[in-house]
């Protein structure tokens, strides 16, 4: 048996927290360096998983334990080219999240603990493949995350908590009476098996009813217009390294449920709703632009710019083409790393001048020129500049989806233009002209720390920008497995360039 | 005829004497007291071992004992483990009330060990009459233990639950006598065996028996709609004995209900499922909503308990094949509850009756083991996974599945998730709320330290309930091996 590498991956944040618990009193300052050495070793793990991983389709560093015969419930975990990215990125933005929470001072402990809690559950999350471990882990990985908004956030925290709590548990409550039908219903023996359950025979009503009970947890947790209410409350409240997190990875769990469950295991549902899920996509695009540009805070614009980019992930998702889904996994990631690094750069100016409004900035350049240069450079990334690792997700999925949706392509093609709109105009607002209020003068630039914190998503975004062919690489194989096994159980034929490219309507159904 | 079925039941009666005599003879202090009260706990836990070793798994009907009144099954036999843990942490959870009885405090023990008696009969009884004389030894000793500190909230309290508990024992003695009607006998094996032989062409009188047996035993698990003693019982007792009787009250309860469900009535499973299916949707409903209102934490549990009595229940409508789902779900249930009403009798005091929600902010800094296990035991009973509660709520729907209720289950993933909304909240009193002090705002209340017995409950509770939610496996083979019935 070779060495459960997965199982260590999710261990060894567990280890750092009772780590964390267990740092005497008296050594408190000890904690943080702790905390983020304790974060860097699933990092360590996430990066042999990388190294080691081989560009073929299935599963990889399979483990596999039955736990309960007569549930047929195992410990199941393994790894694709979907899931390799996002246990990565997880990963990687853990510990930044860490050092970029070097100003906590209420309870440092718990929220360290809670902070490397949250890791295990969301590695959990993209690796389990036993339904029932997957639904402990997407549970359990709100308490942490609860927490982290109610305890340590923003004004209106407690508020925002129970919002975010109650909204995807009432989503998640659907999926589990999904998960145990479909688990109970599908073959004579019960089982939780996700492999397994890919064998099975449903119904294209069961199908229909099941997509809707998973779709119901995943939507929430995207968001998906209309049920994004919770992300501005939640992301404005949340400390930064909670927000984060929640835009980093979080979110991301959402578009992991769809590709990874809605998409195979119920492939004829998902072709007959393409239409609602593409049509809610691109409204999500539009409307959180638009809302984005009109909001006076900073963090909210931030916020409602992911209700925006996240359409583009559904877009490309169920767009069903090769580019599409390709390009939704990498603006998976692209995202986590702009927006994780656009609400840290937030955090940091909110730690000087405690205001997110834009209006009380102004000429922000003159006082902080790296903070200025950085934050224009996460803007360029987010607005999909080329060159950046932006871009080449946005533009994966306009192709892909052009092919199949071209009327929604074009649409969610003005996303991008009003993405523009929205960051350039709050950059000048905040950063150009004069600088108009007194307190602004004395705000010192960026130190040494934060430097760290920023760059390796510096480096990451311009390497994705301009050599994404590693990572896309890695994606295929698990892409070409959707859709291959979508055109063999229904009769849905994957467009792709050269065949010519269909009309939105002769799709075959 | 085999005495060590019987066994138990001595135990504990000796040791209820034990108690009371070494506190006439030697009137020494309360701590004294524990000693037979242990040791009679001690040496029921040995003979069921014993029992256990030899029944566990085993096919067909059970051994039935003291001409057919009493069988040694693993049904029987889980369910007096169960009891005698639940008198065993429920003592724990009362002894500062004990202690602060003086003399009366021997009676209570006394009690608590006849009332663990009772429930584990409930589980063996195997003839009905021997049913209701269990729930009567069970329901009198809690009725006097609801108001044993005397004061006017406690008599209030066991006024009430005496005269509405008296009132459904009689209901159900009414559904007892029906079922004799119906099939000449009151035995539950001869009365399945007579069902199994005979068509009755007519069934209204049996069925009307089933119904009234379950409306006196839905009194005792305070299901809905027969659950309005609950919250004014739970307020108005003494804090510390709450733990005992609510938890004690829906162990006996069910175990009886589980019984006769699925031995003498179960091939009428497609009668009364649908009914039950009815009470387990209302319990949960009516308990979550009335839930989310309560600004008194001691209510608030109690609206809760129907809650859960509603999922409890929801394993049963798949007949025989839910018990051992109601097994889990009960047992762990059973500890969730004990160490609830436990830490709330370190906030209202041992003697104490309500305990308004706002008097926990604060308690994350106040006292963090106490908050600690709040929280610990909200998160079990909201169903969060990697507690008993996620596991019990997945054994219990699965259940409900299989026997085809599907919107049984819908109704009962969306309460749980609304059920949410009031744990949660009391999460959010602990560590998300500064106290406000009402004499000088502003400064910090002092540190609050359980007593050494109620810490030993709270620690106790919690990690059962994690541990069976990390690792159920063991818990829910023997649930399966107490089966068949």
């Amino acid at each position: 048996m070779t060495f459960p590498i997965i199982t260590a991956l999710i261990l060894l944040p567990v280890a750092g927290a009772v780590a964390v618990a267990v740092v005497p009193k008296r050594r408190h300052e000890l904690l943080l360096p702790l905390a983020f050495t304790m974060s860097l070793l699933p990092l360590a793990a996430a990066g042999y998983i990388l190294w080691e991983y081989e560009t073929v389709s299935g599963f990889q560093f399979t483990e596999r334990v039955s736990w309960y015969e007569p549930w047929g419930v195992a410990y199941h975990v393994g790894i694709d080219g979907i899931s390799l990215l996002l246990v990565v990125l997880t990963a990687f933005l853990v510990p930044i999240s860490i050092l970029a929470s070097a100003n906590v001072t209420k309870n440092l402990r718990g929220y360290l603990a809670a902070m490397l809690l949250l890791e295990a559950g969301l590695l959990g999350v993209f690796v389990s493949l036993d339904l029932l471990l997957f639904f402990v882990f997407w549970e359990v990985m709100l308490v942490p995350m609860y927490f982290l908004i109610g305890v340590w956030g923003g004004e209106r925290r407690v508020y925002a908590a129970v919002k975010f709590f109650l909204y995807t548990a009432i989503g998640s409550a659907l999926m589990l009476a999904g998960i145990l039908a479909l688990a109970l219903l599908a073959f004579d023996q019960p089982t939780f098996d996700y492999t397994e359950l890919l064998g099975a025979d449903l119904t294209r009503t069961a199908q229909f009813w099941l997509f809707g009970a998973f779709a119901a947890s995943f939507a929430v947790k995207v968001p998906i217009f209309p049920l994004h209410t919770w992300l501005p409350d939640a992301h404005v409240e949340a400390p930064t390294a909670g927000s984060v997190l929640l835009a980093g990875v979080l979110l991301k769990m959402g578009v992991y449920g769809f590709l990874r469950f809605n998409l195979t295991l119920f492939p004829e549902a998902t072709v007959d709703l393409v239409p609602l899920l593409a049509t809610l996509a691109v409204i999500g695009i539009i409307y959180g632009a638009v809302v984005a540009i009109v909001q006076p805070d900073l963090k909210r614009l931030v916020a409602y710019s992911s209700v925006s980019h996240l359409g583009f992930v559904v877009l490309g998702i169920f767009a069903l083409t090769r580019q599409g889904l390709q390009g939704g996994v990498i603006q998976s990631v692209n995202h986590g790393l702009t927006t994780g690094a656009l609400f840290l750069l937030v955090g940091m100016v909110y730690e000087r001048r405690h205001t997110r409004m834009i209006a009380d900035y102004g000429g922000l350049a003159r006082v902080m020129p790296i903070f200025a240069g950085a934050f224009l450079f996460m803007a360029f990334a987010s607005i999909g500049l080329p060159g950046l690792n932006g871009f080449i997700g946005e533009f994966l999925v306009l192709t892909g989806s052009y092919l199949s949706l071209p009327a929604w392509a074009v649409v969610a093609a003005f996303g991008v233009v009003l993405a523009a709109v929205y960051m350039l105009w709050a950059y000048e607002r905040i950063f150009t002209g004069p600088v108009d209020n007194p307190e602004n003068e004395k705000l010192v630039d960026l130190d040494l720390r934060e430097k760290l914190v920023l760059a390796p998503l510096a480096v990451l975004i311009v390497f994705l920008g301009v050599y994404p062919k590693p990572a896309l690489d890695r994606i295929e194989p698990a892409v070409t497995d959707i859709l291959t096994r979508i055109e063999q159980t229904t009769d849905y034929d994957v467009p792709d360039f050269g065949g010519g490219a269909p009309v939105a309507g002769e799709r075959g159904e | 005829m085999d005495f060590l079925a019987i066994a138990p039941e001595v135990a504990l009666g000796v040791g209820a004497l034990g108690v009371l005599l070494v506190e006439l003879v030697w009137s020494p202090r309360p701590r004294w007291w524990a000693v037979p009260a242990a040791a009679s706990l001690a040496a029921t836990l040995l003979f069921l071992t014993l029992q256990w070793r030899d029944v566990a798994g085993a096919a067909g009907d059970p051994t039935l004992n003291f001409s057919g009144m009493l069988a040694v099954d693993g049904f029987a036999v889980l369910g007096g483990l169960l009891a005698v843990l639940v008198a065993g942490l429920g003592l724990a959870a009362a002894w500062p009330l004990v202690e602060s009885l003086e003399r009366r405090g021997a009676e209570f023990v006394a009690l608590v060990l006849i009332a663990a008696a009772g429930a584990h009969l409930m589980a063996a009884a195997a003839d009905l009459v021997f049913v209701f004389l269990s729930l009567e030894v069970m329901s009198i000793s809690l009725y006097v233990m609801a108001g044993i500190t005397r004061r006017q909230s406690a008599d209030e309290s066991a006024l009430k639950y005496f005269l509405l508990g008296s009132f459904a024992s009689a209901v159900f003695l009414y559904g007892v006598a029906l079922f004799f009607a119906a099939t000449g006998t009151t035995s539950m094996y001869e009365g399945a065996a007579f069902l199994s032989v005979n068509f009755l062409l007519e069934p209204g009188i049996l069925l009307l028996g089933i119904g009234l047996m379950v409306v006196g035993l839905g009194f005792k698990v305070s299901a809905a709609p027969f659950h309005m003693w609950a919250p004014d019982v739970y307020e108005g007792a003494p804090g510390g004995a709450v733990a005992f009787i609510a938890a004690v009250a829906k162990l006996g309860g069910f175990a009886a209900m589980a019984r006769i469900l699925a031995v003498p009535v179960g091939a009428y499973v497609d009668d009364w499922a649908p009914v039950i299916g009815v009470l387990a949707a209302a319990s949960m409903v009516v308990g979550t909503v009335l839930a989310i209102a309560q600004t008194d934490l001691k209510r608030m549990l109690a609206y809760s308990s129907v809650a859960h009595a509603g999922y409890m229940l929801a394993a049963l409508v798949a007949g025989i094949d839910g018990v051992d789902a109601l097994w889990f779900y009960l047992a762990t249930y059973l500890f969730q509850v004990i160490g609830a009403f436990a830490a709330a009798s370190v906030l209202s005091g041992a003697t104490g009756g309500s305990t308004a929600l706002t008097d926990l902010a604060g308690l994350g800094s106040r006292s963090p083991l106490l908050a600690g296990s709040i929280m610990a035991l909200m998160l079990a009973m909201g169903g969060i996974p990697l507690t008993a509660g996620f596991v019990g709520k997945v054994a219990v729907f699965q259940a409900a599945i299989d026997a085809d209720y599907l919107w049984l289950v819908i109704v009962g993933v969306v309460s749980a998730t609304a059920g949410l909304f009031f744990y949660l909240r009391v999460i959010v009193v602990m560590y998300m709320q500064a106290p406000v002090r009402a004499e000088a705002p502003g400064t910090a209340l002092a540190p609050l330290e359980p007593p050494l017995p109620v810490r030993f409950v709270l620690l106790v509770t919690v990690a059962v309930t994690i541990a069976f939610g990390v690792f159920p496996w063991a818990l829910l083979r023997a649930a399966a091996d107490a089966l068949p019935l």
